[in-house]
């Protein structure tokens, strides 16, 4: 009996045997090995938060935070998709707390940026005051604006352009323009008033727009 | 009187007050008072409504900025090690 119950158990060996490295998934659904996320998503994770701190070194400290945070609250997944959008969901909570910190070591509110300076765009007094300058007002975008969305130089642009706005302003605009973050959960999370947050986005998107006119509509 | 010329100032605002009416939009209601006021403005100005597209397209980029022809910068194979490392640690602790 034993010389035929061990051959089977032999035989059934080297299968899960071999199977074994594939076997781990399914026992864990997916969730793939922690030393090979930054190979699978450290990439994406590190763009996703440039994108938003505009600082190389500060977006590698955003994405280890994120990876370390996640190995703390280990998880299985259905999948991939899961896995990195899991991961994002925690990066996005880095950044926040990058934002918070920004605000406390700068104001809030930047007074250089808020000084006026689309003022001299618009006439000073008189009847017409607070109106465009004609010449100065807004050009219009060539018909089809959103053909500049396929063209590379085109972001350079954009991200140029979107630079150059102040920490805190550039902060809020992301959060709001593009991730769609509500405003009062903007003000909540970054201790500012609702206002205060209006006029930013004012002054984000005059800035903005006036950089892209100036440095690509205007060109083209 | 004063309500009076609150509710004309707000009925007719200038370009600047325009802008800023347009921008608020975006991320809170209007008052009803403001919301015709803008109307009234936008159908008589120009700039003003090539403003108002041309905020409504920074907000459509802004959305777009993800897919992907954004930077080149990738992760550096120096940080990408360091994190690595960083982990293995966390890892063996």
């Amino acid at each position: 009996m034993n010389s035929q119950t061990f051959p089977v158990r032999d035989d059934n060996h080297p299968t899960p045997n071999q199977a074994l490295p594939e076997d781990n998934s399914p026992a864990t659904p997916g969730l793939s090995d922690p030393e090979k996320w930054v190979d699978l998503h450290g990439e994406y994770l590190f763009k996703y938060a440039l994108m938003r701190l505009r600082d190389p070194a500060k977006a590698e400290d955003a994405v280890q935070e994120t990876f370390l945070a996640a190995l703390k609250g280990g998880k299985t997944f259905a999948g991939r998709s899961a896995e990195k959008s899991w991961l994002v969901g925690i990066l996005k909570n880095k950044i926040f707390d990058h934002y918070r910190k920004a605000s406390r070591e700068t104001s809030f509110t930047d007074l250089d940026f808020y000084a006026d300076e689309e003022s001299d765009r618009f006439v000073a007094d008189g009847l017409g005051k607070g109106g465009w300058i004609h010449e100065l007002g807004p050009i219009e975008w060539s018909s089809n604006p959103g053909v500049g969305l396929d063209n590379e130089v085109f972001w350079k642009t954009f991200h140029d352009c979107a630079g150059k706005l102040p920490k805190n302003v550039s902060a809020v605009f992301c959060l709001r323009e593009m991730d769609d973050v509500d405003s009062k959960e903007i003000c909540a999370k970054l201790d500012i008033s609702e206002s205060n947050l209006w006029v930013m986005l004012h002054r984000a998107r005059m800035a903005l727009r006036r950089c892209l006119e100036t440095n690509w509509f205007g060109k083209q | 009187m004063n309500w009076l010329a609150k509710i004309f100032r707000a009925l007719s605002p200038n370009c600047k007050e325009a802008i800023r009416l347009q921008s608020d939009a975006l991320d809170r209601p209007l008052s009803r008072m403001q919301r015709i006021g803008l109307r009234i403005h936008l159908a008589l100005c120009v700039w003003c409504s090539r403003y108002g597209k041309q905020i409504k397209f920074l907000r459509a980029a802004a959305r777009h900025c993800d897919d992907g022809h954004e930077t080149k910068q990738i992760l550096p194979p120096e940080a990408r090690d360091r994190i690595k490392r960083r982990l293995q640690a966390e890892i063996d602790k």
